[in-house]
């Protein structure tokens, strides 16, 4: 096991290089330059050059990656232009506020999306499964930007249960109830389209798993159903819903751009949308390298769980 | 069956467990009563003048910094703050101010003549050792220094390099405001997050991404404000903005969307609007194609309906222009200019003089950028305008700073138009970098439309030179009829600068400089 996990660890440095690279050429491509994003309407080509000098974008690009990656190799991963600050501590700020929103998110599409796939099979065609079904289907066609912004008028603006925007309140402790109301809206917004698609593909998994001898079996044994479904079938199923939530990982992870610029949460997500624009071009790569490299092993990690769910994965 | 009875209780307990938790922050929402929180578009990028360029961050630092001379309330005028007076020589090229005694930054140290010559030797001499505080991208408001003198310790010498007119306004602009050296020296390149000025509000606190907050300086030479403190929040959504603002969560809000001005109406709010030093416009390349001919220049300034932009839209949120220099510089503008009118058939018939009918023309389009309003669907409009007098307008549409890549070089070659929008705190900028023949693109000016008039750059340099208030306004009035006429631009609109108050904020106003004053604000 511990062999299966360093190999994958190691190819994994090829992939982070490869991404390094592509962020850095990317940005190296995009038109428009950080000096005439500052200086905006007053981008003379001689402050343009000036200010770039003074920012060490005159150099040749390929000395400039180097110097880059060199940095960051050592733990530099340079200072922010538009934040003034270092890369680094600000990534891993906003990375924090990003994983307990994306982190909630995937918690509850894990658990509704599974529990609803699960209702939806053991009373197949039934009433509930129906109404599963259908809700499952309009959760996967709203935009979350859209549906976002609904619960922002419906639950902050005209109820007032919650608050429209940002992590902690400006005023008042910052402890976890004042995180779980600032969390709420956007975790649930968040969640929506990964519980539909985790619901609809736990209910195939179970409906294959039910069909199978075993399940038989166990009925025939007089186990209680509810045993069967939750005990002996949703076990089994795992083992095909668990790649469907790595992937959904991904995905809620990329959503929480989105979300994030909706509710205004300091996450990583409106930290690169605010710097691509801004074309801060350190914040960018470092912010795209980190996020890849969590990503990165992330996955990992989630085919370690499936190789010790199921034994017939080789190692 | 354990396991969904589990789940059941499980559930219960949790649904109680939050309505718990959640119950006191239902009430707890309501912020100090002398506490303002301003809705932001942006996180401010750093709290040092000298090192920012965004109206955003200004908002911030005109509150916590003084300059030596400030705009008069209301006005794009000047009027003394931490200078009590100065002198001009006649030749244009020495100034000399009298400081304001008994001043002192907000870390205790005093200010005097020592520290105004820190402040522009940090920005403009490579060798200061607190030059690596940059970069300083807007220093060039202040090229004209050659050097700074220290008279006595409560009076200072510049001397320009040549005679530079808008240097006194330049002064007045955030990048002029005189930060403390003291912390500079003990801060470093980290002075941008610890700022220490004179201003009436001291910095407080900066939460990354959540808020800025400034608290009332209670020794402010000009007469403490009456709030205890102002809080700036980011929220760069503009529809989270306003849901912000109708939840209750902000009590100012700037740069309100014009489709949500409605729902402002009524007595819980007030909203205000104020015209300020902006233009929008279209840059006619003058060098080639149609527009090469100023007849049909002036026949697309005849043919698009600017009333028709303004007030749907842009739903009122910005007038109509007249000429090159926005009414807000009251002093040099011309009030005997009048708009282009909404005439197609002039228009039709200039353009058949010209045997321009039928012409197919390029139109640069941006996505969106500081100050350019909502460019897409004001070129959409003047398509439309322009069509309808038997043009062919083909839009190509660019991110804005891809857009500035394009258009900055000038268009020659690409394209026959462009939109473009400036804000500028004198009325020597815009037309000194984009109208004059040494401003072309290759000879790194603004002028991206090659447009050329002798006696244009003539009288743009003769009000520069002058020091005289009524002499520079006389030039600038002079240079904008005979630019209206030559019509290198269709002149379309000059934007209102919005906000939208609570009813518990009293005396708040909006100045034309789109600068945000909060000394004399209160709350209730």
């Amino acid at each position: 096991m511990a062999g299966y996990i360093l190999k994958r660890l190691i190819s994994a440095i090829p992939v982070l290089f490869g991404i390094s690279i592509i962020v850095f050429i990317i940005m190296a491509m995009i038109p428009g330059d950080p000096a005439t994003a500052i200086l905006g309407s007053y981008a003379t080509p001689e402050n343009v050059e000036k200010l770039n000098r003074d920012l060490g974008l005159d150099k040749p690009m390929v000395q400039r990656y180097f110097i880059w990656l060199g940095n960051m190799l050592q733990g530099d991963f340079g200072r922010s232009f538009s934040l003034n600050r270092a890369v680094l501590d600000e990534v891993l700020d906003r990375f924090g506020a990003t994983l307990i929103l994306a982190g909630t998110a995937f918690v509850l599409c894990s658990i509704l999306g599974i529990a609803a796939g699960v209702v939806s099979a053991a009373r197949q065609y039934g009433l509930a499964d129906k109404a599963i079904t259908f809700a499952v289907l309009l959760g996967i066609s709203i935009p979350s930007f859209f549906l976002g912004m609904m619960m922002i008028l419906i639950f902050a603006v005209k109820l007032r249960w919650f608050p429209v925007s940002g992590m902690w309140p400006i005023y008042g402790a910052r402890d976890l109830p004042a995180l779980i109301s600032h969390l709420t809206l956007p975790a649930f917004a968040l969640a929506v389209v990964a519980t539909g698609v985790i619901a609809r593909l736990s209910r195939s998994a179970m409906l294959e798993v039910l069909r199978q001898d075993f399940i038989r079996t166990a009925r025939a044994k007089g186990v209680h159903e509810r045993s069967v479904i939750w005990r002996h079938a949703l076990r089994a199923a795992m083992v095909s819903i668990i790649p469907v939530l790595g992937v959904q990982a991904g995905f809620v992870l990329s959503g929480a751009v989105y979300i994030e610029m909706v509710f205004q949460w300091p996450g990583v997500g409106r930290m690169l949308v605010g710097a691509i624009l801004k074309r801060d071009i350190l914040l960018v790569q470092g912010g795209v390298v980190f996020v890849a490299a969590c990503y990165v092993l992330f996955n990992i990690a989630v085919d370690v769980a499936q190789s010790l769910l199921d034994p017939r994965i080789k190692t | 069956m354990t396991l969904l009875k589990l789940t059941r209780r499980a559930m219960l307990a949790a649904g109680a467990a939050t309505a718990l938790v959640l119950s006191p922050l239902m009430a707890s929402a309501q912020t100090p009563s002398d506490v303002l929180i301003v809705g932001q578009i942006a996180e401010p990028k750093a709290l040092d003048p000298a090192a920012v360029t965004a109206v955003n961050d200004f908002r911030i630092l005109m509150n916590v910094y003084d300059g030596l001379v400030r705009y008069k309330d209301g006005t794009l005028e000047v009027e003394p703050s931490l200078a009590t007076s100065w002198d001009i020589s006649e030749d244009g090229t020495v100034y000399t101010f009298n400081l304001r005694d008994g001043v002192i930054f907000h870390d205790g140290s005093a200010f005097n003549a020592d520290a105004v010559k820190f402040n522009f030797d940090r920005m403009l001499d490579e060798n200061h050792p607190y030059h690596n505080t940059g970069p300083f991208p807007l220093s060039f408001f202040f090229s004209a220094v050659e050097n700074v003198e220290v008279v006595d310790d409560m009076t200072v010498r510049f001397t320009l390099n040549a005679p530079y007119a808008p240097f006194l306004s330049n002064l007045a602009y955030p990048t002029g405001l005189i930060v403390s050296p003291v912390a500079v020296e003990q801060h470093g390149a980290e002075f941008g997050r610890n700022p220490s000025g004179t201003g009436a509000f001291k910095f407080a606190e900066w939460r990354s991404n959540e808020a800025v907050v400034i608290e009332a300086n209670a020794d402010y030479w000009d007469g403490a404000p009456e709030l205890q403190a102002v809080v700036f929040r980011p929220i760069t959504d503009a529809n989270t903005r306003t849901a912000e603002m109708l939840a209750g969560g902000i009590d100012l809000m700037v740069e309100v969307p014009p489709v949500a001005l409605s729902e402002f109406q009524g007595e819980t709010y007030t909203v205000h609007e104020q015209a300020g030093p902006h233009v929008w416009f279209l840059i006619l390349n003058a060098k080639e194609g149609p527009f090469a001919d100023v007849r049909v220049r002036q026949a697309a300034n005849y043919a698009i309906n600017k009333e028709a932009i303004v007030n749907d839209v842009l739903e009122g949120t910005a007038a109509v222009a007249a000429g090159p220099t926005p009414p807000a510089f009251a002093w040099a503008y011309n009030e005997s200019l009048e708009p282009y009118p909404y005439d197609p058939d002039k228009a039709r018939k200039l353009l058949a003089e010209a045997g321009a009918e039928g012409a197919e023309l390029t139109f640069y389009v941006t996505e969106g950028g500081s100050g350019m309003l909502d460019p897409i669907a004001m070129g959409t409009a003047i398509q439309a305008d322009l069509q309808a007098i038997g043009l062919t307008v083909n839009i190509e549409t660019y991110e804005w700073n891809t857009f500035l890549g394009e258009v900055n070089p000038g268009l020659e070659g690409k394209a026959d138009m462009a939109e473009m929008a400036w804000m500028t705190n004198d009325p020597d900028t815009l037309p000194f970098l984009a109208l004059r023949t040494n401003a072309w693109p290759d000879q790194g000016g603004f002028n991206s439309g090659y447009y050329s008039n002798p006696k244009v750059d003539e009288l743009l340099e003769a009000a520069r030179a002058a020091t005289d208030q009524a002499e520079r306004a006389r030039l600038y009035q002079e240079m904008q009829v005979i630019v209206q006429e030559d019509a290198p631009w269709v002149f379309v609109a000059n934007w209102k600068q919005n906000a939208v108050t609570s009813d518990h904020v009293e005396n708040f106003s909006l100045q034309p400089s789109f600068f945000l004053l909060l000394d004399d604000v209160t709350k209730n």
